[in-house]
């Protein structure tokens, strides 16, 4: 609060008493002239009865000092005590609170990291299935060409032989037909291995 | 007709001497001590369960520690704790006081000017010597506004002395004052009830008319009874942080 703040409150409070005081002194004054008029015996307020104050204020230091001691010593430490325990429960209930709410959310990072590695997981095995059916693919179709590549060869051989059989025969029948055909225009006869390599000559002159 | 003031009268029902002072045991001191005996047994039995989630009556006794140490707290701060236990017991003592003043054939103690004007003094007494015996002679310029003009010092220290000295004169008389309008208006419209009843006749049914503003009154001095207690309370919780942390 603000000094000036502060004196303006506290002198008009200090203004609003004095209005007050001034107000009962006169109410006070007021009743008990009107008491005395009326003739009252007890002659105006009782509480202005000066005889009464010894025995109001002993017993008003008395009960008081007793409500003090009561208060003190049993009623406030009794309702601070119930006031502090809930404060402490509470308190306790709203860590536990977080830290049950801390527990929830690591479980779920926990359980979403699991969820992001099942799927690398996953796609791993899908890749390397890719991989190991391509690979056998590709070796079977190797061995599948190989086997091919062996056939056709030992084919490309028996047809090569079977050529070079045939030649032979053909050189052979070229020699014998060549010697027929001498020995028809000529009457000569012509040796078989003389034939054979005029024949070849002649087969490589023309090849 | 009886006064409407005769109410107050103090009756002894116990005649006791001491060192020559009469110290009988009187209506008032009587309900000076079920004041006590009332709020402590209430307090005690209300919070007898200690119950995490408080019933009726222990929240009623819990509302009445937490206003009070709630109050001592914003006006005076963490420095007013030692003073819980005199504020609150303070507060109780006048709002049982008040209250069981309300009930009829019962006696206010707190309408006796005596009784209201020794509570302020103590209290006046007791800050006075708080604030001395925390600043010593610096109590002194709790008289001097801070940041008043020079001419004006000397005036305002004459204002500020005479405030005061008016505080216990004030707090005790402001409680003093409206137990005595409240509970004299309660007689005065009574009164006037039975006067209207016996005058009989076609009159009598009017008695209706005071008998409800007496209702309506009592309802309102029910209001009056906690609204002065709590003045009581907060005025001294500034008293008191007046004396401890000066301005």
């Amino acid at each position: 609060m603000k000094p000036t703040a502060w004196t303006e409150s506290r002198q008009l409070k200090t203004c609003f008493s004095s209005i007050t005081a001034a107000g009962l002194v006169m109410t006070m004054t007021q009743s008990v002239m009107a008491a005395s008029e009326k003739g009252e015996e007890s002659g105006g307020l009782p509480q202005l009865d000066f005889s009464t104050w010894p025995t109001q204020i002993f017993w008003l230091v008395v009960s008081f000092a007793l409500a003090y001691l009561l208060m003190w010593r049993i009623v406030v430490p009794r309702i601070g005590s119930v006031l502090e325990e809930r404060h402490n429960r509470i308190e306790d209930d709203l860590r536990r609170a977080r830290q049950a709410s801390d527990d929830a959310e690591q479980a779920r990072e926990a359980f979403e990291k699991m969820l992001a590695d099942a799927r690398n997981d996953g796609n791993e095995m899908t890749r390397q299935a890719a991989e190991s059916i391509m690979s056998k693919m590709e070796r079977k179709v190797a061995t599948a060409n190989a086997a091919l590549a062996k056939k056709m060869s030992e084919a490309e051989a028996e047809i090569a032989k079977a050529r070079a059989d045939a030649l032979k025969e053909v050189s052979d029948i070229a020699s014998t037909s060549a010697m027929d055909v001498v020995a028809q225009l000529t009457g000569m006869k012509v040796g078989k291995t003389d034939a054979k390599r005029l024949v070849k000559q002649a087969e490589k002159a023309t090849s | 007709m009886h006064s409407p003031v005769e109410q107050f009268t103090i009756k002894a029902l116990l005649h006791l001497e001491l060192f020559g002072y009469d110290i009988s045991f009187s209506n008032s001191a009587l309900f000076m001590i079920l004041a006590v005996l009332v709020s402590t047994i209430f307090l005690t039995f209300a919070m007898r369960g200690r119950q995490m989630v408080p019933g009726r009556m222990q929240a009623s006794a819990e509302m009445m520690y937490e206003f009070i140490s709630d109050m001592v707290s914003s006006n005076v701060g963490n420095a007013g704790r030692p003073y819980f236990p005199f504020v609150f017991t303070l507060f109780v003592f006048l709002l049982f006081g008040n209250m069981l003043g309300l009930i009829p054939y019962s006696y206010t103690f707190t309408s006796q000017i005596v009784v209201t004007f020794v509570l302020a003094a103590f209290i006046f007494v007791g800050v006075t010597l708080i604030a001395i015996f925390k600043h010593g002679f610096h109590f002194l310029t709790f008289f001097v506004p801070p940041g008043a003009p020079k001419v004006l010092i000397p005036f305002l220290i004459v204002i500020e002395v005479v405030s005061y000295f008016v505080r216990p004169v004030s707090l005790s008389v402001r409680l003093f004052a409206n137990m005595l309008a409240g509970h004299t208006m309660l007689k005065v419209f009574a009164g006037l009830a039975v006067m209207i009843t016996g005058a009989g006749g076609v009159y009598a049914p009017g008695a209706i008319l005071p008998f409800l503003a007496l209702v309506g009154l009592t309802g309102l001095e029910v209001l009056v009874a906690a609204l002065q207690a709590y003045v009581f309370t907060i005025l001294t919780c500034m008293y008191l942080n007046d004396a401890i942390h000066l301005h």
